[in-house]
């Protein structure tokens, strides 16, 4: 392996089918994450990342099952604490590749403050959050990406908050690649994880994955009747206002829906920084004190 | 003529209350005294009225004591709160500047007062650039003569301490220094007192200190942290050593963060921890959970203060086992509880390898006490300490699909390492199988979900037992005659003040003996309770009200403790404060049989 801070060198294609875990996903028949777990799948095949290593590390919720469906490393951890496992993980073993995933109960809500602070720290992961505007799992509550006026058990009479917008939040909390995409478009889903995955620091996927039993409002056929993708429209991705300024748009349909990348710039991340402790793996590093060091310890006490 | 004794240093936060105390403590170590001191500090950065009581003396000092025998008065507040406290026959220095002569002096007649006037004293030699708060240098200078230290080696200290920052201000502080030398020289009566050390340096730390190193020394090689009192000096130490010693040392975002970024580090394969306060420590109960079903190594510190809430940040008590045996369901962990500098260095190390060996969460308990406490250690043996990493492994030759949850004879399963060709797996949160396929959601239920519940359950909870088996979760240590009428049982950091009371107690012809726990869970109960049938008469001495550690060991050997002596207004306990509590249980117990 090669330390990713350096560069993540294209290697030969690996087959898809390689990537599939023992067990079958329990999601509904129709769910969004299924078209999720076959792009990153086919994404780490492209890109010819050996599965041992990756490591995919999720939260809790229907979508935080993904790691159990695919056949790499991870970890299955608590709701909303996905990326702090994550980038643990990642600092102590960072030559691997490391993906977080979740929805946006476990990203948006309960685990909002780490986003926040991962964006900011920019340590070189991809975070694909399957943002369906529901919490699933729980049989159906609002989420902090619902609709204002949805109405959902509950929020009987209709949700009173306005949607947390993720691509501005991320945009403005100094994210270097922001990006959403549909699970109906496969092949933008694939092109754009593979560009996160590559990217170094930290990248955000938004992916409408939609709730086939939930939500009846933001479903796969809204979706595709409403986005478009922005990459093919001449859109500048290292202009932030330009990015800011279609991320700022509610994605409620009333006007079409963006999707693609939407911002990438290149600024060092956090891995950077520790460059001489990370010059090898932490995992690798001899462990324990020498005698000499252990004398020089001790005289700053004396 | 007395081979130890008390010395204060009080006033105003900012004062250079500590910087004071650093430069007695250091003379002393380096001149091979032995000293323990107490920070009786508030959660204020300025202005807070704080103190430090320091015992010095040629043995080891057990109690930082009631009485000091010298004090150093900073701040106006001060007379009133401390001069009472102070020895009959003892000598305070206190600031002219800001202590009205009249008003101090009239507090007591049995007690001498020197004022020394700073301003008036740096004018008459000229000396310029001075700031009035290098008084604490000159008051240092009184001290080191009233207590007969080798003044130079107090300088020689300045001169390391401030050589960075220029000769020009080396000079400066030793000339301050010197004029409250030379004043007390020749204007004071010494103390009749021969502090005689062996001159072989020894180190001078606080428990957070020992504490880091400890950790660091065990093969640390990841702390992630939120700072909260009285926690943060093992955030700060580590942090000094992070470039040098090539170590991830991070501040996150909250304490939620801090446990869940060392289980995924652990989890990568590294020795992580995290430490924390107990506010600190309710967010984090949810990861001890995680390290325990996913069966990740991790030590997490806690060191208790006042609580519940916010409490009293900056006070001991010893009231946390409850919480550090919490969290939802139920899981194997380990509990220990280090009770002096030492201890805090080798218990550290100890603590990583039992994480490893047994793949679960480990609580080291510290109290404010015992982390913010300074004092001197002959010496840290790193040789002692062995870095066993248990069944980790980074090799998978096998065919078979790899099994991170393996049923085993002892309950522990081979870890491979993530990264490791062949051995793809996942770790988790949910209830599982063998492979760590998830019995939690469609499988629920089902008989082989119910069968890997309770197989699965039991298999982690049998660490436990294997703990106490393997002699890794030992039994207290008695210590002190066998047929002693009185037995004290303790826990942390009051070990010190029970060595201490044992000797006033012997003083007075009552013998005790002192049984101590270290290891808080598993509490091995045969061995424990054979211990509990060679005493008589069992007291336990905790900084709470409700004894935590006597329901702990009710809980686990049903044993009942039913004498306490309790302390839980902030301060540590002294020898003399048990000896009096001691005194006052004998009466309670006469009027008992009386009635």
């Amino acid at each position: 392996m090669t330390a990713n801070i350096i560069d993540r060198k294209d290697r030969p294609a690996l087959d898809p089918k390689d990537f599939k875990g023992d067990v079958h996903p329990d999601w509904c028949p129709g769910c969004g994450d299924f078209g999720v777990l076959n792009c990153l799948q086919r994404a780490f095949a492209e890109l010819g990342i050996p599965q041992h290593e990756i490591a995919v590390i999720s939260g809790i919720g229907c979508s935080s099952n993904l790691p159990g469906f695919i056949n790499t490393y991870g970890m299955h951890t608590l709701h909303g604490r996905s990326l702090p496992n994550a980038q643990g993980f990642k600092l102590s073993h960072h030559d691997m590749t490391v993906v977080a995933v979740g929805g946006d109960g476990d990203g948006y809500g309960i685990g909002v403050g780490h986003f926040i602070h991962a964006l900011r720290r920019n340590i070189d992961l991809t975070y694909i959050v399957m943002n369906n505007s529901i919490y699933g799992l729980t049989t159906g509550q609002t989420s902090p990406t619902s609709a204002l006026g949805m109405k959902t058990k509950s929020t009987p009479f209709g949700n009173p908050e306005a949607p947390l917008n993720p691509l501005t939040l991320a945009l403005g909390s100094g994210a270097g690649f922001v990006s959403r995409v549909f699970t109906g478009n496969p092949k933008q889903v694939i092109e754009v994880y593979k560009a996160a995955i590559k990217h170094k620091g930290f990248a955000l996927i938004d992916t409408f994955s939609p709730c086939v039993t939930f939500n009846k409002i933001n479903t796969a056929k809204f979706y595709k009747d409403t986005t478009y993708d922005l990459n093919a429209k001449g859109h500048d991705t290292s202009d932030i206002k330009a990015a800011f300024a279609v991320a700022m748009k509610t994605p409620d349909g009333s006007e079409p829906i963006a999707t693609g990348i939407f911002y990438q710039s290149e600024r060092p991340c956090y891995e950077e920084s520790e460059k001489d402790t990370l010059s090898i793996p932490v995992v690798d590093h001899q462990l324990g004190i020498s005698p000499q060091r252990a004398k020089e310890l001790k005289a700053k006490f004396k | 003529m007395a081979n130890s004794t008390i010395v204060r240093i009080a006033g105003a936060a900012g004062d250079g209350i500590q910087s004071t105390g650093e430069l007695l403590g250091k003379t002393c170590s380096r001149m091979g005294l032995h000293v323990l001191a107490y920070n009786s500090f508030q959660s204020a950065i300025r202005g807070g009225h704080v103190w430090l009581q320091m015992a010095i003396g040629s043995e080891k000092q057990y109690d930082h004591g009631e009485e000091p025998e010298v004090v150093l008065l900073f701040n106006k507040t001060s007379p009133a709160v401390h001069v009472p406290d102070v020895k009959s026959g003892g000598i305070v220095f206190y600031n002219a500047g800001s202590i009205k002569k009249e008003e101090i002096e009239s507090l007591r007649s049995d007690v001498n007062f020197y004022g020394l006037d700073f301003k008036a004293m740096v004018d008459a030699v000229k000396l310029t650039d001075v700031n009035p708060v290098m008084i604490n240098v000159m008051l240092a200078g009184a001290l080191v003569q009233t207590l007969n230290l080798d003044a130079k080696v107090t300088l020689e200290f300045i001169k390391d301490k401030f050589l960075k920052k220029g000769e020009k201000v080396v000079e400066l502080n030793n000339a301050i220094f010197n004029l409250g030398f030379e004043w007390t020289k020749a204007n004071t009566k010494p103390l009749e007192l021969k502090l005689k050390g062996n001159n072989i340096p020894k180190m001078f730390l606080s428990g957070n200190d020992a504490i880091g190193m400890g950790l660091v020394a065990g093969g640390l090689k990841f702390y992630a942290a939120y700072p909260m009192s009285p926690a943060t000096g093992i955030l700060h130490y580590i942090s000094t050593l992070a470039q040098s010693d090539k170590l991830i040392v991070k501040q996150v975002e909250d304490e939620l963060a801090a446990i869940n970024w060392a289980v995924g580090a652990g989890h990568a394969g590294v020795r992580a921890a995290t430490g924390t306060a107990g506010g600190g420590f309710c967010l984090m109960v949810e990861g001890l959970g995680l390290a325990a079903m996913a069966e990740v190594p991790l030590v997490t510190i806690l060191v208790q203060r006042g609580g519940p809430s916010t409490g009293v940040p900056t006070k001991i008590e010893q009231a946390d086992i409850s919480l550090a045996m919490g969290g939802n369901g139920e899981f194997p962990r380990f509990i220990l509880a280090p009770k002096d500098l030492e201890d805090c260095f080798y218990q550290s190390a100890r603590a990583l390898n039992i994480a490893e060996k047994y793949q679960v969460p480990v609580i080291l308990m510290s109290d404010f006490f015992l982390s913010e406490h300074f004092g001197t250690v002959d010496d840290l043996d790193f040789s002692k300490i062995k870095i066993e990493r248990g069944k980790l492994t980074t090799e998978w030759n096998s065919n078979e699909k790899y099994k991170r949850y393996a049923y085993t004879e002892d309950g522990v399963s081979p870890r491979v390492r993530p990264g490791t060709p062949g051995a793809m797996h996942l770790v988790v949160s949910d209830e599982h199988n063998e492979y760590g396929h998830l019995m939690s959601d469609v499988d629920a239920g089902l008989p082989h979900a119910r069968e890997a519940r309770i197989k699965m359950h039991a298999k982690r909870m049998h660490k436990v037992e294997l703990m106490i088996e393997n002699g890794d979760a030992s039994p207290p240590i008695l210590e002190g005659d066998v047929n002693a009428e009185t037995t004290f049982v303790t826990w942390g950091s009051t070990y010190a003040y029970i060595k201490s009371a044992m000797v006033l107690l012997e003083k007075e012809g009552v013998k005790a003996n002192h049984l101590h726990f270290t290891d808080i869970y598993p509490v091995p109960r045969e061995q424990t309770l054979a211990l509990f049938k060679k005493c008589k008469r069992l007291i336990s001495v905790e900084a709470n009200m409700c004894n935590a550690l006597c329901r702990q060991i009710l809980t686990e050997t049903g044993f009942e403790i039913t004498e306490h002596i309790n302390r839980w207004d902030g301060e540590p306990f002294t020898g003399e404060y048990i000896v009096n509590e001691l005194k006052r249980l004998e009466i309670k117990k006469k009027q008992l049989i009386s009635v």
